[in-house]
C-alpha cells in the first residue's frame, strides 16, 4: 500500500515535470509573447495542479491536503488574471503589434497588398 | 525494514525532481534575459514564481515539514502581486486608447484601417486645443 503510494507520487510528479518542460520547450519555440502566454499558461495550471496532487497523495495529514488544495486553488485565480494583465500591457505598449495580427492566412497584414496599385501608392506616399 | 527503503526511495524521487526543476528555472532566466520585449520578462518571472512554489512544496514532502506549505501559499499571493505591479508601471489601471495601444501609432496601420483610427486620434487633440 505504501509503495503504491510511491509509486503514484512518482508517476504525478514525472507528469508534472513533463507539463512543465513542455511549457518552457513552448516559450523557448514560439516566436511572439501572445503565443508564450498559451504555453506558460500550461505549467501553471496542469504543472502545480500535477505537483501538488502527488504530494496530497503522499501527505501525512488532512491539514497537509488542505493546504495542498489552498494554494491549487488561489493559484488557479490568479493565473488568468496573470495572463490577462500581460496581454493588456503587451496590447498597450507594442507598438509593431499590427505586424503580428494577421487578418487572413496569406501574410503580415502591415505589407500593402502589391496586386492593388492603389494600396501601394498608399504606402509610398506615406 | 522496508519502511527506511521507502523512506530513501522518496528522498531520491524529491531530489531528481527538484534538480530538473532547478534546470528549468535556470532556463527560463535565461528567456528573462534575453526576452525581447518587457512582456517576455513578466512572464518568464510568472513562470519561475510558478515552479518555485512547486520547488517549495517539494521540499515540504522532502523534509517532512508542513509549515513549508504555509510558505507556498504566501510566495503564490507575492509572486501574483509582484505582477500585477510590474505590469501597473508601464500601463494605468484604466488607460486611455488615444494615448496608449495600436491606435496611438497609426503610421504602421495597413491603410484600410487608418481612417477610423484617425477619427479616433482628432479628439484629444480638439481636447487640448478646447
Amino acid at each position: 500500500m505504501e509503495w503504491l503510494r510511491f509509486i503514484l507520487t512518482a508517476i504525478l510528479l514525472t507528469a508534472a515535470f513533463a507539463s512543465f518542460l513542455s511549457a518552457v520547450v513552448g516559450v523557448y519555440r514560439f516566436n511572439y509573447v501572445m503565443n508564450r502566454m498559451h504555453a506558460a499558461g500550461i505549467g501553471d495550471t496542469m504543472g502545480l495542479f500535477f505537483v501538488l496532487l502527488a504530494l496530497g497523495i503522499s501527505a501525512g495529514s488532512i491539514l497537509d491536503v488542505m493546504k495542498l488544495a489552498l494554494v491549487a486553488f488561489f493559484m488557479w485565480f490568479t493565473s488568468p488574471v496573470s495572463t490577462h494583465f500581460m496581454s493588456q500591457i503587451e496590447y498597450y505598449t507594442n507598438r509593431d503589434l499590427y505586424t503580428y495580427i494577421r487578418r487572413d492566412r496569406s501574410g503580415p497584414a502591415a505589407e500593402p497588398d502589391a496586386a492593388d496599385p492603389a494600396e501601394t501608392a498608399g504606402g509610398d506616399r506615406k | 525494514m522496508a519502511s527506511e527503503t521507502l523512506i530513501k526511495a522518496y528522498s531520491i524521487l524529491y531530489s531528481c525532481i527538484l534538480a530538473g526543476f532547478s534546470i528549468l528555472i535556470l532556463v527560463m532566466l535565461i528567456r528573462a534575459v534575453i526576452g525581447p520585449r518587457i512582456t517576455d520578462r513578466i512572464l518568464s518571472i510568472n513562470m519561475i514564481g510558478t515552479m518555485v512554489i512547486s520547488c517549495i512544496a517539494i521540499c515540504s514532502g522532502l523534509l517532512d515539514e508542513s509549515y513549508l506549505l504555509d510558505v507556498a501559499l504566501i510566495y503564490a499571493l507575492v509572486s501574483f502581486v509582484s505582477v500585477l505591479i510590474f505590469t501597473r508601471i508601464y500601463v494605468p489601471l484604466r488607460p486611455d486608447r488615444s494615448t496608449f495601444g495600436p491606435g496611438a501609432f497609426a503610421d504602421i496601420q495597413p491603410k484600410h484601417e487608418r481612417e477610423e483610427v484617425h477619427e479616433g486620434q482628432d479628439s484629444p487633440e480638439e481636447g487640448s486645443a478646447g
